[in-house]
């Protein structure tokens, strides 16, 4: 069955940071140095491929750029400096869009001003919410206890509704993400028991990034780690901790010394990251799309906003502390909605679903070759 | 004849001979033979110590005919003549026997090795015996020069001669000159205008006093030897002869017909069109579909007759680039437009041309590469496409069937052999080979001569070729013919084949039978004659002469008889 080719996709994913496509001239030097480049998961010519021809329906249905850490081997191997990295990076994004249902991701990467209206946005309409609530409930110049300005009470209520919106967005996402993959095409549907029997994969991916280990530079995976798990610390804090974090004014050591070792750990990865890309100083931070800057630059002011609104509460300024905390809700609140169901952190659900779908996707195949699976009919 | 001193040498060819051969076994049983006055073996004959023993034995002990018996004839003879000559002694009183590629490189058994390796040498010091002392010989050489074809090749050629003082004529068939590269629009890979190169040539050639043009003109017959043509210029009605000492054959090339490949639909499909008829709409300045309409999509085929089972097995050459320079010229006029390419290999041999195709993707060409042997299929487009038909093209880069849309189709012609090019070949008695393209002297050291001397060919009447090839094979012929102008007079060999008058009973055998056309019929005396400079002596006329009126000089009866009884 032929497949209709749309010359106009490169220009598409240009938007999204794609650089000089067109130069590749298939050589497959990149497949050849890529160490993930394993049957039948042959990447990145392929991609490239699929994109130059336009073949959007192939590209939708591909799981091999979320098979790609950007390692930047691939690019520094390239003869026509075609920057296969950089595409696998933009499929990426192009894909995180493709997934979304609401278009708000579309709109996000391919326009800087939109995704900065949208954080300004929600930023002012979290500052103005969070003013109006506290000023109701509280006094500004009370930190914690009654009559606090920001209650964790009612903050950590506020964390868990928001969670569930945006986890309900993103599960929606992920559902088509695997209908795409997965579901759509008849070859690549895999029984219950496959899917049971591969669980385990998708927990070891998501929790350790054990595939990130083993490109063949290590740097990029440690930063990544760190600033991964410092995270996911001062998620679980926040979400399961918040009355013990941040209520006072005694002190609860145990949470506050993660706390501290986590903001530690995300200030300086974030620093790290935003130092290499401002430097260019490795392959993968050679090209920077804007939502990559964003992306830093939120991170670092949600965690400086952060330290700072503990640190003046706990040097007893009251009114400065609840200010800033209002500037880190502002922070925080954008960069989740826009980060997690329809930008960047997507990945950390895209990543280790791709790769549970890449080795359904295997025993898939094996079972039809064995004969067990037999192939109904082609999309 | 009983009183020569023969001299024979048998060389040793470092091991290479003497490893099977006893070389002082040979020496010694020469020396038994009548008239060796002296035999000796040595490492390297061809040395200058092994000459110089040669000079001095001829010089001291006064020999008169001399035997070397080492490699083939074809390697050192004339190293052998030259001492002779040297030494003083006619140059042909020398003969060789092959004892290495004939013997020693070809047998194991030493014994019987060494007795073929004196079998040989004998027949040598027979053979010598009867050897005749021949002198070279020279002819004139007329520097005027008759170039065939206007185009590029033919021009170049004729602007080169002419500028250096000699007479050309040129001959062009067709009324005008610049012959196919006047059909094209900019050259790749820098985007010159064909248009400037050759309306240059063109102007400078027609302005030179020493370049005679003929126009509609065609060459009707070609008679005579290096240094000594004469030619009939057929030309607006009459025939003019012209004297010439060469010829250059420039005739060039005749573009694919497209029509021939059935699949793509050209002549029918007015959205199908030859890269010379593309070429066409560049230098109207308006690339345009069958309907009129700026085309959306443009898709370049690439080797459309060439590189295929069906039609010419060879690659064309230049199409990789000009489909390329395509991609240029289509976005600078149309920057909206997508360009597919549609190629087998990209051939991107030559100067610039590697970073040519790299600016083809940088300026966004779409590459897709398809199975040799097959051809891309036409897929109408439905009425809510934008495009005026599908292409189908099975994508090896990909593995997937791809239909991508197209409003104008360009097919990259190949080059072919011109129609006449066996006319041709038989006018100036050149060889063709399987595609009829002329066949040149030696591939690679010598090739633009051909095998009749003063012959020489250029351009793509040879193989197809870009500009520069095309340019520089005409500078290289010219160079040839100017090297035997300034001379002055051409040297014969002293080996050619003579007729006896008395016998020869004018039968004309031998006439066709020569592959040189070196024998000229002389109608009133009724005789057959041997034009020397065109002879080779190859012998077929000696042998097939009823009469026994032909003499190959140097391989006469008597000479091979004594050399045939020697080895037996």
């Amino acid at each position: 069955m032929a497949v209709q080719a749309d010359p106009r996709l490169v220009a598409e994913l240009e938007t999204y940071g794609a650089q000089d496509v067109l130069k590749c001239y298939h050589c497959g030097n990149c497949t050849a140095v890529c160490p993930f480049s394993k049957e039948p998961f042959i990447f990145p010519r392929k991609s490239m491929r699929y994109l130059q021809m336009g073949l959007r329906e192939k590209l939708k249905a591909n799981l091999e750029p979320w098979l790609c850490y950007y390692c930047g081997e691939c690019s520094e191997q390239c003869p026509r400096e075609a920057e296969p990295g950089e595409t696998m990076m933009s499929m990426r994004r192009w894909l995180t869009a493709q997934y979304d249902f609401t278009g708000i991701s579309n709109l996000l990467y391919r326009s800087w001003w939109a995704e900065l209206a949208g954080i300004l946005l929600i930023a002012l309409a979290t500052g103005f919410g969070f003013w109006k609530f506290g000023t109701s409930v509280g006094d500004i110049h009370v930190y914690d206890g009654p009559n606090a300005f920001l209650p964790s009470s009612a903050i950590h209520a506020f964390d868990w509704t928001m969670a569930t919106i945006l986890g309900t967005f993103l599960l929606v996402n992920c559902v088509r993400m695997w209908w795409m993959t997965m579901g759509k095409d008849p070859r690549t549907r895999a029984t219950p028991g496959m899917y049971v029997h591969r669980l385990g994969q998708l927990l070891l991916h998501f929790f350790t990034q054990k595939r990130y280990s083993e490109c063949d530079k290590k740097a990029p995976w440690r930063l990544h780690i760190v600033l991964m798990l410092s995270y996911v610390t001062m998620l679980v804090l926040i979400m399961f901790f918040l009355p013990v974090v941040q209520a006072g004014p005694a002190i609860n050591w145990w949470a506050h010394a993660l706390g501290y070792a986590a903001s530690a750990g995300l200030i300086v990865t974030v620093a790290m990251a935003l130092v290499g890309r401002i430097r260019k100083s490795q392959t993968h931070y050679k090209h920077s799309h804007e939502t990559d800057w964003i992306f830093l630059a939120m991170l670092l002011y949600v965690a400086v906003t952060g330290v700072l609104q503990h640190a003046l509460h706990r040097l007893g300024h009251p009114y400065a502390a609840n200010i800033t905390y209002l500037a880190h809700l502002m922070g925080v609140v954008p960069m989740l909605v826009l980060e997690v169901p329809f930008s960047k952190w997507a990945h950390m659900c895209y990543r280790p679903l791709a790769m549970y779908f890449a080795a359904l996707q295997i025993d898939v195949m094996e079972a039809r070759e064995a004969g067990a699976v037999p192939e109904t009919r082609t999309a | 004849m009983d009183n020569q001193k023969i001299g024979v040498y048998v060389c040793n060819c470092g091991t290479n001979i003497k490893k099977v051969v006893d070389c002082d076994e040979v020496a010694a049983k020469a020396l038994e033979q009548d008239g060796v006055v002296c035999a000796k073996s040595y490492k390297y004959m061809c040395s200058n110590p092994g000459q110089e023993m040669i000079i001095k034995d001829i010089k001291e002990q006064g020999l008169d005919r001399v035997v070397v018996s080492a490699c083939s004839p074809r390697m050192h003879e004339a190293t052998f003549r030259g001492a002779l000559a040297k030494a003083g002694l006619n140059p042909y009183f020398l003969e060789m026997a092959n004892i290495r590629e004939q013997c020693s490189w070809v047998h194991v058994d030493p014994r019987a090795a060494t007795d073929k390796a004196s079998d040989l040498t004998r027949g040598a010091v027979r053979r010598v015996v009867h050897h005749e002392a021949l002198e070279k010989r020279f002819v004139d050489m007329c520097p005027a020069t008759l170039v065939i074809g206007g185009g590029i090749t033919g021009l170049t050629a004729a602007l080169e001669l002419a500028e250096s003082g000699n007479q050309v004529y040129l001959v062009e068939q067709s009324d005008r000159l610049g012959g196919n590269l006047a059909n094209v629009d900019l050259t790749a890979p820098y985007l010159d205008s064909a248009r400037d190169l050759i309306r240059e040539r063109i102007l400078r050639a027609t302005r030179n006093p020493n370049i005679t043009v003929f126009m509609n003109a065609k060459v009707e017959s070609l008679d005579g030897y290096v240094g000594n043509f004469r030619a009939r210029i057929a030309a607006d009605g009459e025939t003019v002869p012209v004297e010439i000492g060469s010829v250059v054959v420039a005739t060039g090339y005749k573009p694919f017909d497209a029509s021939r490949v059935k699949a793509f639909g050209h002549g029918t499909n007015p959205n199908v069109i030859t890269s010379f008829e593309f070429e066409a709409m560049l230098r109207k300045g308006r690339i345009v579909t069958g309907q009129g309409r700026p085309p959306r999509y443009v898709t370049v085929i690439h080797c459309v007759g060439s590189r295929s089972e069906e039609f010419h097995p060879y690659c064309s050459r230049v199409c990789c680039m000009t489909a390329l320079k395509y991609g240029q010229e289509i976005k600078a006029a149309l920057p909206d437009a997508f360009v597919y390419d549609l190629y087998i290999d990209m051939h991107a041999f030559g100067k610039g041309c590697e970073d040519f195709y790299k600016q083809a993707s940088e300026i966004r060409t779409i590459f897709m590469m398809f199975q040799k042997n097959t051809a891309p299929q036409i897929v109408a487009a439905g009425p809510k496409d934008d495009c005026e038909m599908f292409l189908r093209v099975d994508d090896k880069l990909s593995g997937e069937e791809v239909d991508i849309p197209t409003d104008l189709i360009v097919l990259m012609v190949g080059m072919e052999a011109r129609e006449d090019s066996g006319e041709v070949a038989r006018l100036v008695n050149i060889s063709r080979d399987k595609d009829g393209w002329f066949i040149e002297s030696h591939p690679k050291l010598d090739p633009v001569a051909t095998t009749t001397d003063g012959v020489y060919i250029a351009g793509c009447c040879q193989s197809p070729k870009d500009i520069n090839e095309s340019v520089a094979q005409a500078r290289a012929a010219t160079a040839r013919i100017m090297a035997k102008i300034a001379k002055g007079r051409i040297e014969v060999d002293a080996v050619f084949a003579e007729v006896n008058q008395d016998d020869c009973s004018g039968c004309r055998v031998c006439n066709d039978l020569c592959p040189y056309g070196a024998i000229d019929f002389d109608p009133e005396a009724k005789r057959s004659n041997v034009i020397s400079a065109m002879c080779k002596a190859c012998g077929a006329c000696v042998t097939a002469c009823p009469s026994a009126a032909i003499k190959g000089r140097h391989f006469t009866d008597e000479q091979i008889f004594a050399q045939i009884e020697g080895v037996l």
